[in-house]
């Protein structure tokens, strides 16, 4: 099978915000991001790439946890990844992100390039 | 006669096919050049007693180019005198003995040329997104590089 090969993530264009205002003084808006899965994290999701409807401004253990709703068996690696955002290494921790939509986003389990 | 201005060049790819050594080595010759110096990675057939079928490799393509070159700014940042960085990665399978990735510098003089390959396969190591996983027998494995810094390594 052709599991092996990298396809391109693809930014999802065009969906633009989900807006629903929950409080009159602070709105929260939802965005879709495209969640790109490698290596284990992508055996474990069963998938290598997908659109997610997330928060826009989040931290990134809670975006982590947003993802492990949508697929619970990534559970187990949590403490061995980290995510790219925008191409950009991010650790899972109280870092806040905030996401555009069409934004890629990348489980990186630990690397072994070389 | 005149010669080309040969400005110096980060050649960066990854691909499924056979890696050359001939052809990443010609990329990087210069005539202001004295020293090419180059590592070649290859497959081994065991780990810890296992015997390795072969390595598979993937990648997130995009950023592991982007990351990459941002080792080659850093070569020429501390290296100068640097001229041509060639920096080939193979993807998918790599057969036992051969290569899975190989770097080329040139330099006037060896110092540099020598320092910087060993500076760009040690940053790849620690920062490329690229994933490699060693087929056994009866199961696989994916490897984690010790200059992973969030690796949870048991060694």
């Amino acid at each position: 099978a052709d599991r092996h090969r990298e396809k391109p993530g693809k930014a999802v264009l065009g969906s633009g915000f989900v807006g629903r205002p929950r409080a009159p003084e602070r709105c929260l808006f939802r965005g879709q991001v495209s969640v790109l899965y490698f290596a284990r994290s992508a055996e474990l999701a069963g998938l290598r790439c997908e659109t997610l409807s997330v928060p826009r401004e989040i931290t990134s253990l809670q975006l982590w946890e947003e993802i492990v709703k949508v697929h619970p068996r990534l559970a187990v690696i949590r403490d061995q990844v980290i995510f790219a955002v925008r191409q950009e290494y991010v650790l899972l921790g109280d870092q806040l992100l905030v996401l555009q939509p069409g934004d890629e986003v990348a489980i990186i389990p630990p690397i072994s390039g070389g | 006669m005149e010669e080309s201005e040969d400005v110096p060049k980060d050649f960066v790819k990854l691909k499924c096919e056979k890696l050359s050594v001939d052809e990443v080595s010609e990329l990087v010759v210069s005539p202001y050049c004295g020293a090419v110096s180059l590592f070649i990675g290859t497959t081994r057939n065991n780990f810890e007693g296992k015997k390795v079928i072969h390595l598979e490799y993937e990648a997130y393509t995009s950023m592991a180019e982007t990351e990459i070159k941002k080792i080659c700014r850093n070569v020429r940042q501390k290296w100068p005198s640097v001229k041509h960085i060639a920096v080939h990665h193979r993807l998918g399978v790599v057969p036992i003995t051969e290569a899975s990735v190989i770097i080329a510098v040139s330099s006037p003089h060896r110092a540099e040329s020598l320092e910087a390959v060993m500076y760009c396969i040690n940053t790849l190591k620690a920062s490329v997104p690229i994933w490699k996983k060693e087929i056994y027998e009866d199961e696989y494995s994916w490897k984690e590089n010790k200059e992973c810094f969030w690796a949870n390594s048991e060694k």
